[in-house]
């Protein structure tokens, strides 16, 4: 036996980029979350090649998760092909040769900024949301030790105050994306900021999520089949974005979360955000026999 | 649209990432050397805000960013975060600092004496434009001192403590492994003290002197006065496995001590930093000087300012607005134009 045979091969990286002792950092920290859904669990974040602010903490946790075998997809606003989401997805091919994918149901692992996929997660595929803030009480509480008390305590009055305070200012909540919500009834999250729209998706979802603020230094998680009830009042119920009608002007697609796109005439068109799902539409549309799974909307509506 | 709904991000983020450094040309061993030589503030300032003391590496991020400073501190600590830790150097005593310059604004003379060291301090501030026309500038040699001064000094805190001016902190007898690290290990509040003194040793000398500045003007309760700044080598005293202790080289360090009068005391304010960086260790050690007692959300709040001088988080997501927001932006106005829609009912009087 040589020392040599003992050891490894010197590499100028190790795989996945991470070493060692980072992955096993998060993966406990992920263990915990999983434990307290909802709950903010601090870690130590590494810097990653990639500004903070870009998705360092989702590209942490699937620079731990990722395999040789994992096929990753990567999405920005939904889209498959934004500059960051190429520029992530890049990087990982780079550090772990785990092929990539574009099909929302092909792939193991998907991480995400802001939106969640149309068709419905399985059992088997991990979501992984970057998150830029991840304390829902910012707004009502900016420094960061009180707010940890306040989730300790539950003490969410201020929180219920500023949604009443928006109904009687403006008639409505006034929360756009990164709605409040009660997980596991205990502990308030923000779900990032996706749209209304996709906060019902997590809510009973069969997937795993974990939500990942790289700059924040904060990892939670939203196990499966776990409850995530946006904070509403019995009275004035929770509502996503009125695109349950709109109809996407590429694809034909109609009754999913849609980007606008101002036109020159003044008026707006709408184009499917989930781009691969609006690619799947354009394909079917013209006969390719392919794979479109099952969507959490129908004709526009969420299932209760 | 044009730059996220196309298929072609792949292709233009490589050829944006081209386009810039085709600017700068090819990177070789001779530019890094150059840039090494002739920026030795620089070179301190980065590795200070990296922590990671190497001059090479520092040289070539600052070649390879064309001298883009938060990008040169990222490249840095995006490589020193994956290293070994191979171990813990030897605590350095103040006293043990090979010393280049100390001087103290607390009293005319002090114990070692005021040493001046190198300094622009006293220089006039005017630009040698005959270098421009070809005239190299070629400053005169330095006489050496009759008496040169004792490279090794005590504090000027020390000799403060043992006139009971100042109650010194306690000693921190932590050693090796068990010394919290803020690279390993999440920033929470009330930070521990080695916490607090590492990230104001990585802190991005900018925003540190902002709001040291805001808490010198009036913004803070403490005026500082220089009790100490110096600047000087630290010898890294690392332990062999067979058990012999040696010297693994000098790296170079500033240190502040800041002082005010709290009551019938003096209160302390202390901060330590790779490289040699005197505004940033007077400022740094302001606002330590500050926190105690400090009101929640105050600049000078050691949650506020530790998170707030936190240079590659602060410009990360800073540059962050640059990405795409339209899915966020959709939704507001989705929220926006429903409440316009409808009109709130006036309350009757």
């Amino acid at each position: 036996m040589t020392l040599a045979s003992l050891t490894k091969p010197w590499a100028p990286m190790s795989y996945g980029f991470l070493d060692a002792s980072a992955k096993r950092e998060l993966r406990r920290k992920m263990i915990k979350a999983v434990c307290v859904p909802g709950c903010q669990m601090p870690y130590a974040s590494r810097e990653v090649p990639m500004a903070r602010g870009w998705g360092t903490g989702g590209l942490q946790v699937s620079l731990t998760l990722i395999h040789p075998q994992m096929r990753v997809k990567v999405i920005d606003q939904g889209a498959d092909d934004s500059v960051n989401a190429a520029s992530i997805r890049r990087f990982l091919a780079r550090v772990s040769g785990a092929p990539a994918t574009l099909d929302t149901l092909e792939a193991d692992l998907i991480q995400s900024r802001h939106r969640i996929p149309e068709e419905i997660l399985r059992e088997d595929q991990v979501l992984v949301l970057q998150v830029p803030n991840p304390e829902p009480l910012r707004s009502v509480q900016p420094n960061m030790s009180i707010a940890r008390q306040m989730h300790g305590d539950a003490d969410y009055g201020r929180m219920w105050l500023q949604l009443y305070e928006q109904i009687v200012r403006s008639g409505r909540v006034m929360q756009g994306a990164s709605y409040p919500s009660m997980v596991n009834g205990r502990h308030v999250m923000t779900p990032s900021p996706i749209p209304r729209w996709d906060v019902p998706k997590l809510h009973m979802a069969q997937h795993l999520t974990i939500l990942s603020a790289g700059r924040e230094k904060r990892i939670f998680a939203v196990p499966p089949y776990t409850r995530v009830e946006p904070l509403v009042f019995d009275d004035v119920p929770y509502r996503v974005e009125e695109h349950g009608g709109l109809t996407c002007y590429r694809s034909g697609a109609k009754g999913f979360f849609m980007n606008e796109i101002p036109q020159g005439d003044g008026s707006s068109a709408y184009e499917v955000s989930d781009s691969e799902y609006g690619v799947k539409a354009i394909r079917t549309r013209d006969g390719e026999a392919i794979e479109t799974g099952e969507t959490w909307y129908k004709n526009g509506e969420m299932p209760q | 649209m044009a730059y996220v709904a196309t298929r072609g991000g792949e292709r233009a983020i490589e050829q944006s990432e081209r386009l810039f450094r085709e600017a700068m040309g090819p990177i070789e061993a001779a530019r890094v050397a150059e840039i090494r030589a002739a920026m030795p503030y620089l070179i301190d300032r980065v590795m200070g805000e990296a922590s990671l003391y190497d001059e090479d590496l520092a040289a070539l991020a600052l070649a390879q960013t064309g001298g883009e400073l938060y990008e040169a501190v990222l490249l840095l600590r995006a490589w020193r975060t994956t290293q070994p830790r191979l171990g813990v150097a030897a605590a350095v005593e103040q006293g043990d600092l090979f010393t280049h310059r100390r001087i103290s604004a607390a009293f005319k003379d002090i114990p070692g004496g005021q040493v001046l060291g190198p300094t622009l301090d006293y220089s006039h501030r005017v630009l040698e434009t005959d270098v421009l026309a070809g005239k190299p500038f070629d400053p005169p040699k330095v006489d050496p001192a009759d008496n040169p001064a004792p490279a090794f000094q005590p504090s000027v805190s020390a000799w403060q403590a043992a006139n009971d001016l100042v109650d010194l902190p306690k000693p921190d007898t932590t050693k090796g492994e068990a010394i919290p690290d803020v690279t390993r290990e999440p920033l929470l509040f009330p930070s521990k003290r080695a916490h607090t003194l590492q990230s104001l040793a990585r802190a991005e000398t900018g925003s540190v002197l902002a709001l040291g500045y805001a808490a010198m003007r009036g913004y803070g309760q403490a005026h500082p006065t220089v009790n100490e700044l110096r600047l000087a080598e630290a010898e890294v005293m690392v332990t062999h496995p067979s058990g012999t202790a040696f010297s693994a080289g000098r790296v170079k360090v500033s240190q502040a001590e800041v002082v005010s009068k709290q009551g019938e005391t003096l209160g302390l304010g202390f901060a330590a930093t790779f490289g040699w960086n005197e505004v940033k260790c007077i400022a740094a050690a302001t606002l330590d000087l500050n926190a105690k007692g400090a009101p929640k959300g105050s600049a000078t709040e050691e949650e506020f300012f530790l998170y707030h001088t936190e240079g590659v988080e602060a410009s990360g997501f800073c540059i962050h607005f640059k990405l795409p927001h339209y899915v966020t932006f959709q939704s507001s106005l989705d929220a926006m134009r429903d409440a316009r829609a409808k009109p709130v009912k006036e309350p009757a009087e």
